[in-house]
């Protein structure tokens, strides 16, 4: 697997030697295509599917029930246009910060972490069960959230880091490549937790997979009414941000972290420690990850349950929607927080369902990967001296 | 070396475990390694020719989608619920989808794991996303399967008779396995396939176009996971959507048993029914009432495998151009 980093490096090279311009343009013009392909789909299935109240008659082809704008603007609605929807759609956006932040991270080293999903369900395990030991034993007021929450998160990030850990130093002192290994330990995260959760530490009386509750003293004070939603993680994850991307901006630390995983033998040239390097990037992101867990069981479930959401995939997304830049993770964030918000109330009131997410996740993913594809649809269109801004331009 | 005594080691414990479930077990390893095993074998053409296929999953999911909602959309018309053309058509779906995925990667000169990736989570959206427009719900109601077929005269045998009752998605993927190692090894196609690889300038000075030749090994991979999909959905007869879909991640221990089987199309089977029969131990492990082993712990030693082997052999020998765009001076 040796040569697989050249090509993550080179395709990071091409999206880095894009001016910042080039790069939103391309990130916001592969949006409008994901929106694009999506709309096309949801029109073909409303042609499958059956309604009582179709909105467009095709003679020879039958009734369509969906109109993709209608879709849309629902989405919209749903997750901007009441104070539960707006709750749902920061509780998203504060969980894709992290989850995101995780995956750019990484990105930022040179190195593609599709382990944020492990890493996110063994932070939230070991959040939820610290918690509920922890709960018990402070004071259960004010005082007793204040001990209770920071441990929490503190757990998670160390559950979460040290699954990062190991790809990185498999990375770093097997070359074992880290998409491989991080998809696998996905899978072993998954089965470790679900096996723990059954047999060992969660509610044996439930016929589910769950551990209990977790109790007041650890969940985050709400902000919205209706939601579970807490501005005190959305700011924490904010400010979480805006220090990474002070971390590569302005510390050698950050500077040595992005040249080791890119450039491994320059770096060595220089003096710097890449392996150890490789392996602190890779630990961070797994952290970051396992933040994502903590908030996700403190703020959102309340406890430890099987089928958690796919958001460190939907990191994925936010994070190459950013150009993989901390402070561009915020916009992408909120975006994808909107859509996954959006996604509950099209199912609700359309019917659609809201699968179409992570259908739009992949295709997002997709064309962010092909900058060529606007470089030569600009060309075609004629704005040859500006082809990716002006394929931009065309679509929007 | 290493990667030599991992195998053998691996194998030892393989007819361990089948010898603890019984040798009627093998037929259901054997059904079993149907997806993973075509599986990886389309990944060793598509990335002996150059491109990492990591959407395996993602073609593997349309092949399984594709063929439960054609046969339950044929059921409907005058053409009746035929299994074999729901077949079809699911391979078809799914050699398209590689189809889109080669021109993105070589006419658009995408980042091969991004897209390859980007391939699975648009698949793992749409089969339920789609399941939902058909049927109301993440998994289809049963529509029907393939019935095994006995080999005449062999079947008859005692003790070993049963291995001759097979389904034909099981019986496709030994006649395949042969097939493949024959068509990388013996023949023209081959070679370019290698070359493609290897060292694309050269093919390109020979007179080959290797974006041809880089399209025939991605639309194999399509080929193959279509009949895998394919294969497995039709053996259930019923598509899972629910999680991580009934695939659930055997792309990607197919993706890691060509890894392991070093590219051969022959050591990747045997490494593809290792994972198998490990599958089969842990339906066996979930029927015997009381045995203290949780399946879920059996159910990652795959993964945990695989992860050994990379922490031991690290690199394998990959096409040393795979993963790169090939541009031809002409």
């Amino acid at each position: 697997m040796s040569r697989l980093p050249t090509s993550i490096g080179a395709a990071l090279d091409r999206l880095v030697d894009a001016s910042p311009v080039e790069r939103i343009v391309i990130s916001i013009a592969s949006l409008l295509f994901a929106v694009a392909v999506g709309a096309v789909l949801v029109l073909v299935s409303g042609f499958v599917t059956e309604c009582d109240d179709p909105f467009v008659l095709l003679p020879g082809v039958g009734y369509g029930c969906y109109n993709p704008l209608e879709v849309y603007w629902t989405m919209l609605e749903g997750a901007f246009g009441s104070s539960s929807g707006l709750g749902r759609t920061l509780q998203e956006t504060t969980l894709l910060l992290f989850t995101g932040l995780s995956v750019a991270v990484a990105f930022r080293a040179g190195l593609f972490n599709i382990g944020t999903q492990g890493q996110m369900v063994l932070g939230a395990l070991a959040t939820a069960l610290v918690v509920l030991e922890l709960g018990q034993l402070v004071p259960q007021n004010v005082v007793g959230m204040v001990i209770v929450i920071p441990v929490g998160i503190a757990a998670g990030a160390l559950a979460g880091g040290i699954w990062g850990m190991i790809p990185g130093l498999m990375k770093a002192y097997a070359d074992a490549h880290e998409v491989i290994t991080t998809i696998m330990l996905n899978f072993i995260a998954t089965g470790v937790a679900l096996y723990l959760v059954q047999n060992h530490v969660g509610d044996l009386t439930s016929d589910s997979v769950l551990t209990e509750t977790i109790p007041s003293v650890a969940r985050f004070p709400t902000s919205i009414s209706d939601s579970r939603f807490s501005m005190y993680a959305l700011i924490g994850a904010l400010l979480v941000a805006v220090g990474i991307s002070l971390l590569y901006t302005r510390t050698i630390l950050g500077y040595e972290l992005r040249t080791s995983g890119i450039q491994e033998t320059a770096a060595e040239y220089s003096g710097v420690n890449a392996k150890r390097n490789i392996v602190t990037s890779m630990t961070l992101s797994g952290a970051l990850g396992g933040v994502a867990g903590a908030i996700y069981v403190m703020m959102v479930q309340y406890r430890w349950q099987s089928g958690i959401p796919a958001l460190g995939f939907d990191g994925i997304a936010v994070s190459i929607l950013a150009g993989n830049n901390p402070i561009g993770v915020i916009p992408a964030s909120l975006l994808f927080g909107g859509l996954k918000s959006g996604s509950v109330a099209i199912d609700l009131s359309l019917g659609v369902p809201n699968e179409l997410v992570d259908v739009l996740r992949g295709l997002i993913i997709l064309f962010i990967a092909m900058p060529e594809f606007f470089r030569m649809l600009g060309k075609w269109s004629g704005f040859g001296s500006d082809p990716v801004g002006a394929s931009g331009g065309e679509e929007a | 070396m290493a990667l030599g005594a991992v195998f053998v080691g691996l194998f030892i414990f393989a007819l361990w475990t089948v010898g603890l479930v019984g040798s009627s077990s093998i037929s259901s390893a054997l059904r079993l390694t149907v997806p993973i095993g075509f599986a990886a074998m389309g990944g060793i053409f598509a990335e002996k020719a150059g491109v990492i296929n990591i959407g395996l999953e993602g073609l593997l999911i349309i092949g399984a989608f594709g063929a439960i909602a054609s046969l339950y959309a044929l059921s409907v018309t005058p053409i009746g619920a035929s299994i074999w053309l729901a077949f079809a058509f699911a391979v078809v779906a799914s050699t398209v989808v590689a189809l889109l995925f080669a021109i993105v990667c070589i006419e658009f000169k995408a980042d091969q794991i991004i897209a390859g990736l980007a391939v699975w989570l648009i698949a793992l959206g749409f089969a339920p996303f789609a399941s939902y427009i058909i049927w109301d719900q993440t998994n289809s109601p049963s529509v029907g399967s393939f019935s095994a077929w006995a080999i005449p005269g062999l079947s008859d045998l005692p003790v070993i008779g049963g291995l001759f009752v097979a389904t034909p998605p099981v019986i496709l993927l030994i006649i395949a396995v042969p097939v493949s190692w024959y068509l990388l090894n013996r023949t023209t196609f081959g070679m370019w396939i290698e070359a493609s690889g290897e060292d694309p300038k050269s093919l390109d000075t020979a007179g080959v176009d290797v974006r041809k030749v880089r399209y025939a090994g991605v639309l194999l991979s399509g080929v193959y996971c279509g009949i895998g999909g394919a294969g497995m959905a039709l053996t259930v007869g019923q598509f899972v959507g629910s999680g991580d879909t009934m695939m659930d991640g055997r792309g990607f221990i197919g993706l890691t048993a060509y890894l392991i089987g070093n590219y051969n199309p022959i050591a990747a089977f045997f490494a593809s029914f290792l994972f198998a029969g490990l599958e089969a131990l842990q339906i066996q492990v979930q029927q015997i009432a009381g045995f203290d082993v949780s399946s879920r712990l059996i159910g990652i030693i795959p993964y945990v495998t695989v992860l050994v082997v990379l922490a031991f052999v690290g690199k394998t020998q990959m096409p040393s151009s795979a993963g790169d765009h090939y541009e031809s001076d002409d």
